[in-house]
C-alpha cells in the first residue's frame, strides 16, 4: 500500500518542466536520504550521533576526489567512499559503545571526530583545496534497459536517479526496522539497561545502527557532490549536522515519511521566498526550537495522532 | 626551545582560563538544570561585541564598558531561560537541540548586526612584563587574573553561603532540597542566568586579547564543554584545572605538531581521558 504513495512523485515531472522547481525536488531527495538514514540512529534508536555529517562530508569528498584523480566512473568511485565510511563508524562506534558513552557524552564524542574529520578535510590543501573546495566535474552513467549506458545529466536524469535512490533508502530502512534488528533498535531507545538485561548485545545492534546510518549518508553526500558539481568544507560543519536534525524534528522522529516531509519543507520553503544566509539561519534555529518546544512528535508525528484519536 | 616551550605554556594558561569561565558555566548548568547550554559561547560573544562597541565606538573606558556587556549577556541569558530553557529543564537531550537553534539564531543576528570582518579593540593596557627571557603582554595576565578571581569567588560563594548550599542540596537530591524549603525554580533560573553572566564577562576579557567575529562563540563552547569534561562534570575547581590542561595541551602541542591541527590535540587528549576515566580527571568516581 505505501509503495503507492511515491506515484505522485513519478508523474511530477510530466507537469513540472520547471528547472527551479525540479531541483528543489532533487536536492529535497538527496538530503531526505541523509535525514531518513539520521533518523535510524537517532530517531529509532535513540542516540544522538554528531558524526552524520561527518559521513556525508566524507564521502562526498572521497568519491569525486577518487573520480576525478583515478579516472574512474561514479559507481567505482562509490566503493572506496562506502568502505572508508563503514571502517569509520565501526572504529568510532566500537570506541564509544565499548565504553559505554550515553546521550550526552555520545553526542560530545561523536562531535569531536566530526570536527578532527573537518580539521583533516580542511587542512590538507594539496588534495582538497582547503576552504575552497573542488569542482567536480564528472557525471554518473547509469544502465537502462533498452537505452543503454546513459548519462546522468540535466533535471530529468537527477530528478529520477535521486528519487531511485531515496526508494532505496527507504526500502532498506524499512526492512530493517520491520525485522527483529528494528525491535532491538527500539529496545536500546526504551531502555538499554533493560534490553541488556533481556540478552539483546546492545553493543552489536548501537553499532549497526551507527554503521549503517552512516553509509546511507555516504551514499547522500555522493550524490550532493555530484550533483551540485561543487564540495567544500563546510559539508561536514555542525551547520550540516543542525539542517539534517532540524528536518528529522520538524518532520517527526517516530517514522519514516517524517525526515522526508522535513526535508522538503526545510528545503522547499527558504527557496521559495528569497531569503539571505542569515535569515535562513535564523529561520533554521527557529523552526528546530519551535518544533522541539511546541511539536515535539513533529508534524507527521502530531497528525498521526490527532488521526488516532479521531 | 625552552623559552618558546616556557612562552607557549603560559599562553596555554590564559587561553585556558577562557576556557575555564565557559566550562565553569557548562558544569553549573548542568549540575542544576540537567541540560548543557551550548549557546554560552555565543553569550561570551555578546559580552565581547557590547564591550568592543562601548570602548572603541563610544569610547568608554574599560572598567566602565565591561558592567554593560555582562548586563547584555545576562539579559539575552534571562531571555532565553525563561523563553526557552525553563521548558527543557532535566531533558538532556532537548535542551541541547534548543541551544543548537539558539546558536544558529544569534550567530545570524550577529552576522547582520556586525558583518563577518573582524573587529579589533584599540589597546587596553600596553606594555608588557619580562619573566627572565620570556615577555608576557600586562593584559593577558590582568584577563588571567580576574578571570581566575571570579573562578575561586564562585567556589567560595558556593561553598560558604546559603546559596551555595541550596545549589549543593539541590544537585544532590532535587526533591529533598524543595522540600526543605528551596525555590527551586528561582534557583535554576539563577544559575542559567550567571552562567551567562560569567560568559559575557569571559568574552569582555576576550576582546581586549583577539580581534572578534560571529563565530567565535561556537570554538569556545566546544573547548568550553572539552575543558568540563575534562575536569569533571561537576567539580568547579575542575573546570578551571580542565580549561588551562586543554588550554595548555594545545598551545604545546602545536610546537611540535603541525599548528593546523591545534584543535584536534585538546580533543584526541578529551577522548582518551573520557574512556579511561569516564568522570573526568577530578569528578567524582561514578
Amino acid at each position: 500500500m505505501k509503495a503507492l504513495l511515491w506515484v505522485p512523485f513519478i508523474v511530477v515531472p510530466a507537469f513540472i518542466q520547471s528547472n527551479f522547481i525540479l531541483s528543489i525536488f532533487i536536492f529535497s531527495f538527496i538530503l531526505a536520504i541523509a535525514a531518513v538514514s539520521f533518523n535510524l540512529i537517532f530517531g529509532f534508536t535513540g542516540q544522538l550521533s554528531m558524526f552524520h555529517s561527518a559521513a556525508f562530508g566524507i564521502a562526498a569528498y572521497v568519491t569525486s576526489l577518487t573520480a576525478s584523480i583515478f579516472h574512474v566512473s561514479f559507481w567505482l568511485a562509490l566503493f572506496p567512499a562506502i568502505g572508508l565510511t563503514v571502517f569509520i563508524s565501526l572504529v568510532i562506534g566500537s570506541i564509544c559503545f565499548n565504553f559505554q558513552l550515553r546521550a550526552f557524552y555520545f553526542a560530545v564524542i561523536t562531535l569531536a571526530f566530526s570536527e578532527l574529520a573537518r580539521l583533516v578535510i580542511l587542512n590538507w590543501n594539496n588534495i582538497t583545496n582547503g576552504t575552497l573546495g573542488l569542482m567536480v566535474l564528472d557525471k554518473p552513467f547509469v544502465w537502462i534497459p533498452g537505452a543503454g549506458l546513459m548519462k546522468i545529466d540535466g533535471m530529468f536524469g537527477w530528478y529520477f536517479f535521486s528519487l531511485a535512490a531515496l526508494i532505496f533508502t527507504v526500502a532498506v530502512c524499512s526492512l530493517v526496522l520491520r525485522s527483529w534488528i528494528g525491535r532491538c533498535f527500539a529496545a536500546i531507545r526504551l531502555n538499554e539497561d533493560l534490553a541488556q538485561t533481556l540478552g539483546i548485545d546492545t553493543f552489536r545492534y548501537k553499532l549497526l545502527s551507527f554503521t549503517l546510518a552512516n553509509t546511507l549518508a555516504a551514499i547522500s553526500g555522493s550524490l550532493y557532490a555530484f550533483y551540485t558539481g561543487y564540495i567544500e568544507p563546510n559539508y561536514l560543519s555542525i551547520n550540516q549536522s543542525l539542517d539534517i536534525i532540524s528536518m528529522v524534528l520538524l518532520g517527526g522522529r517516530s517514522s519514516i515519511v517524517g525526515p522526508i516531509a522535513g526535508a522538503f519543507m526545510l528545503t522547499g520553503l527558504p527557496h521559495m521566498i528569497e531569503l539571505s544566509a542569515e535569515a535562513r539561519a535564523i529561520l533554521y534555529g527557529g523552526v528546530l526550537i519551535a518544533t522541539i518546544l511546541i511539536l515535539p512528535q513533529g508534524l507527521i508525528g502530531t497528525l498521526a495522532s490527532w488521526r488516532r484519536a479521531a | 626551545m625552552l623559552q618558546l616551550l616556557v612562552g607557549q605554556t603560559l599562553n596555554g594558561v590564559i587561553v585556558g582560563t577562557l576556557y575555564g569561565i565557559i566550562a565553569l558555566g557548562v558544569t553549573l548548568t548542568f549540575g542544576i538544570t540537567g541540560i548543557v547550554n551550548f549557546a554560552l559561547g555565543e553569550f561570551m560573544m555578546i559580552g565581547a561585541y557590547v564591550t568592543w562597541y562601548l570602548f572603541d565606538v563610544v569610547g568608554l573606558p574599560f572598567p566602565v564598558a565591561i558592567w554593560p556587556a555582562i548586563a547584555a549577556a545576562a539579559a539575552c541569558g534571562f531571555a532565553a531561560d525563561q523563553l526557552l530553557f525553563r521548558f527543557t529543564r532535566n531533558n538532556l537531550i532537548n535542551g541541547l537541540l534548543v541551544s543548537i537553534g539558539l546558536i544558529s539564531i544569534i550567530e545570524a543576528a550577529a552576522l547582520l548586526l556586525w558583518t563577518t570582518t573582524p573587529k579589533d579593540m584599540g589597546y587596553v593596557l600596553s606594555g608588557a612584563v619580562r619573566l627572565g627571557e620570556v615577555s608576557i603582554p600586562k593584559m593577558k595576565l590582568v584577563v588571567f587574573a580576574l578571570l581566575a578571581a571570579v573562578m575561586f569567588l564562585t567556589y567560595a560563594a558556593l561553598s560558604r553561603t546559603w546559596i551555595g548550599k541550596a545549589a549543593y542540596a539541590f544537585s544532590q537530591n532535587p526533591e529533598a532540597a524543595m522540600l526543605m524549603g528551596v525555590r527551586t525554580d528561582i534557583l535554576q533560573s539563577t544559575v542559567v542566568v550567571y552562567s551567562t553572566a560569567l560568559a559575557g564577562f569571559g568574552g569582555a576579557l576576550y576582546a581586549t586579547l583577539y580581534s572578534l567575529e560571529p563565530s567565535m562563540g561556537g570554538l569556545y563552547i566546544l573547548k568550553g564543554v572539552e575543558a568540563a569534561i575534562l575536569g569533571g562534570i561537576g567539580s568547579l575547581i575542575g573546570s578551571l584545572a580542565g580549561g588551562i590542561i586543554l588550554g595548555v595541551t594545545e598551545a604545546v602541542g602545536s610546537i611540535y605538531l603541525p599548528g593546523a591541527f591545534r584543535d584536534a590535540y585538546g580533543l584526541i587528549f578529551v577522548v582518551a581521558i573520557l574512556l579511561y576515566r569516564p568522570s573526568g580527571l577530578f569528578g567524582a568516581e561514578r
